[in-house]
């Protein structure tokens, strides 16, 4: 395979680069050449965070390259909004749709767009298919909200084309969190791969 | 995925494990048989130190968080000198700090191999300036190696051990935001007996005061040798494994990339289809090894040179080629941006111009469609966290000082305090900076307490500088001694959160402890009644109406006033009770008693605290509570309250 390119997006403490080190974990395992690309540091502070995975044999820097992402995987949705160049022509959006509001919009300083605006401008401008659901309710519904990231990537897991197996991700998650929350996680993956099928049927 | 510091220490070579650069790097250094590391944490170098803290007691490397750069290069130094093998890491801005060691002593050489990782940040992603280390490199005339992805990273470290030893020179390894904290396939190698077996490595220092003293007529004979050394590593470099030439041998196009521009110019080139072109990998910036370069040159016609930041390359090339008659084209600048981080795009738009081809899809095109969206999505910059104690204490201060006081601050989380709305920053500089800023503008608006002439009382401009507990040990203990000795009136409230959170909650001499257990703790407060300080209290700014009396206090009294506000770093407590499965209280807004007034959005700004503009109430974002109780103390109309339920 040339590349895949992932962008997943969000608010910093949103278990971010924690979902970009398992994806590029899977793919390593799956035998890809991998790169993983992060921002540490004071810009992670609950403002907006961007991680690059990808993986192929054409993949030498760790950043995705503007109108080259596969996916763009959102834990808020106006992240996605605001990476929505990296976005390839017929490439994909997927976000959680419970919106974190900014300060400057509580403090009245700016607005948030509807869901609806933002499905516009991706699959009118940017010629993408956009698609939200509340990822945070299904976590809960698995039994901890930390396993947002872990639902959100079981749904990647569904989405056309998507060149990692739901083996190869599960796999890499079950070795990675603590034995305890081993199931919550499967569950929250499960949810995440059920919404996704629901989401891609319509 | 094991944990990163059981990979970085696994007895399996051969074996492909997914590592970000500076872990990479702390393992080549442990391949490399490391015995002395020294240094202090600055994003994006930070993992490397934090990985070799966790790994030292079972590598029998003797590690040491030191409470600033040129400490840090001294301890690392001495070791080398001592004949071990001895590395220090910083960020580009701490290779500042450490300048004044670092250019004295690039002249005496070194015994045990001497590598120096300094991180870059282009673009400034969590940085103050956008300084090229490789230049810093050509002015100490020390060679300058530049991965371009994380295994080359680890690679590369063992060579620059073995460079170092051969000819007894520094050698600095530069990484950058996007090779430090990029993650990539690396392969491990062999660990050597010592590292396996976690034998203690000593050294032992020979004297000789020709060498190790700098006076001038020491000094006087170091800058001859220095690049008479520089030269003979240029020639070396000819065949360092890291330089190669690829591509179509008779192309009469050639492009010339180092470091990480490599990774960048390879996608280009893919991307445009482009194979009749010869490539000049350089992992060795500066110097340039010229015999390479000759032939790579040979049969070229024209060349482009694709680097990050400054022209360093560019200006060896031109000079090597001016020197050599050769007149062809040789591109660079012109083409490819000076500021901020290279990219594929920019990469793929240099070429693309370079030969006069277009490039695979329209870049404009995608630019005006964002230039739309971009105003439509609002700012979220980054903020102090939920129930970070520096929120309560800028919000004292503010009240406590008023709106004309001026607020010098420091490099630190709490630098996200020049952000509405706290807004109580108004000059950042560089590390301790807040406190010589402080005195300057006391001197400057109020005079000094030993002039004759002074204003003081309600006369005086009041003056509030805020500085972090690990600053305050990196660089603001000299500048708090100059303070006290020439009489300024100012208060320094020193914002203690009892760890380095900034770069990932690194321990510092105010937290005690260190990699090895318990070191020895120093009270902020200790230190400034010894120096003298006209006025020192310790608060808890969790409280926040005595934070605000504190400090009133503390502003009537003319002098040095030193507050230390104390209270550990949020993110660090609710990191470690979700470890031990702990809970906090979750708070929630009683709506009856919400009159709207928004001072807990427009005055405190806790980002759990947002505004739901169909009720015109606040409401609190339970996911992102983390249970301080600060709004309670804020509300003037008592509308926060725990709720019955916990959180986590």
């Amino acid at each position: 395979m040339r590349e895949y390119n992932i962008v997943i997006t969000g608010v910093g403490g949103q278990g971010i680069l924690t979902a970009a080190n398992l994806l590029g974990w899977a793919a390593l395992h799956a035998g890809h050449k991998v790169r993983v690309g992060e921002v540490h540091g004071m810009s992670q502070r609950f403002g907006s965070v961007i991680a690059y995975v990808r993986f192929g044999e054409n993949v030498y820097g760790a950043m995705v390259p503007e109108g080259k992402a596969d996916v763009i995987l959102s834990f808020e949705p106006v992240e996605a909004l605001r990476y929505i160049n990296y976005l390839k022509k017929g490439g994909l959006v997927f976000t959680n749709a419970r919106p974190i509001p900014p300060v400057q919009v509580s403090m009245g300083l700016a607005t948030y767009p509807t869901l609806d605006e933002m499905k516009k401008i991706v699959e009118e401008d940017f010629g993408g298919k956009f698609m939200a659901f509340d990822a945070e309710k299904l976590a809960l519904e698995a039994g901890n909200i930390v396993t947002t990231n872990v639902v959100l990537i079981g749904a990647l897991s569904q989405t056309p084309g998507f060149p990692l197996s739901e083996e190869e991700i599960k796999e890499v998650i079950r070795i990675s969190v603590p034995p305890k929350t081993i199931d919550v996680n499967m569950k929250a993956f499960e949810l995440g791969v059920k919404a996704a099928k629901e989401m891609l049927r319509l | 995925m094991a944990k990163v510091t059981d990979i970085v220490l696994w007895d399996k070579p051969g074996e492909k494990v997914l590592l970000l650069g500076n872990h990479a790097i702390a393992r080549g250094a442990l391949e490399a048989n490391i015995a002395v590391y020294a240094a202090y944490p600055g994003t994006p170098s930070s993992e490397l130190t934090d990985t070799m803290a966790a790994v030292a007691e079972k590598a029998g490397v003797y590690m040491e968080y030191s409470t600033n750069e040129k400490v840090a290069f001294e301890t690392a130094l001495s070791a080398a000198w001592s004949g071990l093998r001895a590395m220090t890491a910083m960020k580009h801005v701490g290779l500042n700090v450490a300048a004044d060691t670092f250019m004295s002593a690039v002249g005496m050489g070194v015994e045990g191999g001497f590598v120096i990782m300094v991180a870059d940040d282009p673009s400034m992603w969590s940085s103050q300036n956008e300084q090229d280390t490789r230049v810093y490199g050509k002015f100490a005339n020390v060679p300058v190696l530049e991965p371009s992805d994380p295994h080359e990273a680890k690679e590369m470290v063992k060579y620059a051990f073995d460079l170092s030893e051969k000819f007894k020179h520094f050698v600095i390894l530069r990484t950058t935001t996007r090779s430090s904290h990029a993650r990539g396939d690396v392969v491990l190698g062999e660990l050597p007996e010592d590292i396996k077996q976690a034998r203690r490595k000593f050294g032992k220092f020979k004297k000789d005061p020709t060498r190790f003293v700098d006076i001038p007529a020491h000094s006087r004979r170091f800058h001859p040798q220095i690049l008479e050394k520089i030269e003979k590593i240029r020639e070396e470099l000819n065949n360092c494994p890291f330089n190669w030439i690829e591509g179509k041998e008779d192309a009469k196009v050639g492009i010339i990339a180092p470091g990480l521009s490599y990774a960048y110019v390879k996608e280009a080139l893919a991307w445009l289809g482009v194979d009749d072109v010869k490539v000049l990998k350089l992992g060795t910036p500066f110097p340039v090894p010229y015999g390479l370069l000759e032939k790579f040159m040979d049969g070229l016609e024209k060349v482009l040179i694709v680097e990050e930041l400054e022209p360093v390359v560019e200006e060896q090339v031109k000079t090597w080629a001016y020197d050599k008659g050769l007149r062809i084209p040789i591109h660079g600048k012109d083409l490819v941006p000076r500021v901020y981080e290279m990219t594929t795009r920019r990469a793929v738009t240099a070429i693309a111009k370079f030969l006069g081809i277009g490039t695979p899809i329209n870049f404009a095109e995608i630019d005006e469609k964002y230039e739309k969206v971009s105003r439509i999505v609002p700012p979220r910059p980054p903020s102090l966290c939920p129930a970070c104690p520096h929120r309560n204490s800028f919000f004292a201060i503010r009240k406590a000082a008023g709106p004309k006081a001026i607020f010098p601050s420091d490099i630190g989380c709490y630098t996200l305090g020049v952000l509405p709305p706290l807004k109580t920053v108004d000059t950042t500089v560089a590390m301790g900076a807040s406190i010589g800023v402080a005195h300057g503008l006391s001197i400057a608006t109020n005079g000094s307490l030993a002039e004759k002439e002074h204003k003081s009382g309600k006369e005086k401009q009041i003056i509030v500088a805020t500085i972090g507990d690990s600053t305050f040990y990196h660089t603001g203990l000299p500048a708090l001694a100059n303070a006290i000795y020439n009489r300024s009136n100012v208060l320094i409230v020193v914002l203690d959160n009892l760890v380095t959170a900034m770069t990932g909650d690194q321990p510092n001499p105010g937290t005690g402890q260190t990699p090895h257990g318990m070191g020895r703790r120093i009270p902020i407060e200790d230190v400034a009644k010894a120096m003298g300080a006209d006025f020192v209290a310790v608060v808890d700014p969790y409280d926040i109406k005595a934070t605000y009396e504190t400090v009133k206090k503390a502003l009537q009294v003319e002098g040095v006033s030193v507050v230390v506000s104390r209270q550990v770093c949020a993110l660090y407590k609710i990191g470690q009770m979700r470890r031990r499965g702990e809970k906090w209280p979750i708070y929630h807004v009683i709506e009856d008693k919400c009159t709207g007034c928004k001072i807990c959005i427009n005055a405190y700004g806790c980002p759990a605290i947002y505004w739901d503009s169909e009720t015109k109430k606040a409401k609190v974002d339970p996911s992102m509570c983390w249970g301080c109780g600060g709004c309670v103390q804020v509300c003037p109309f008592d509308a926060f309250e725990p709720m019955k339920e916990e959180g986590e």
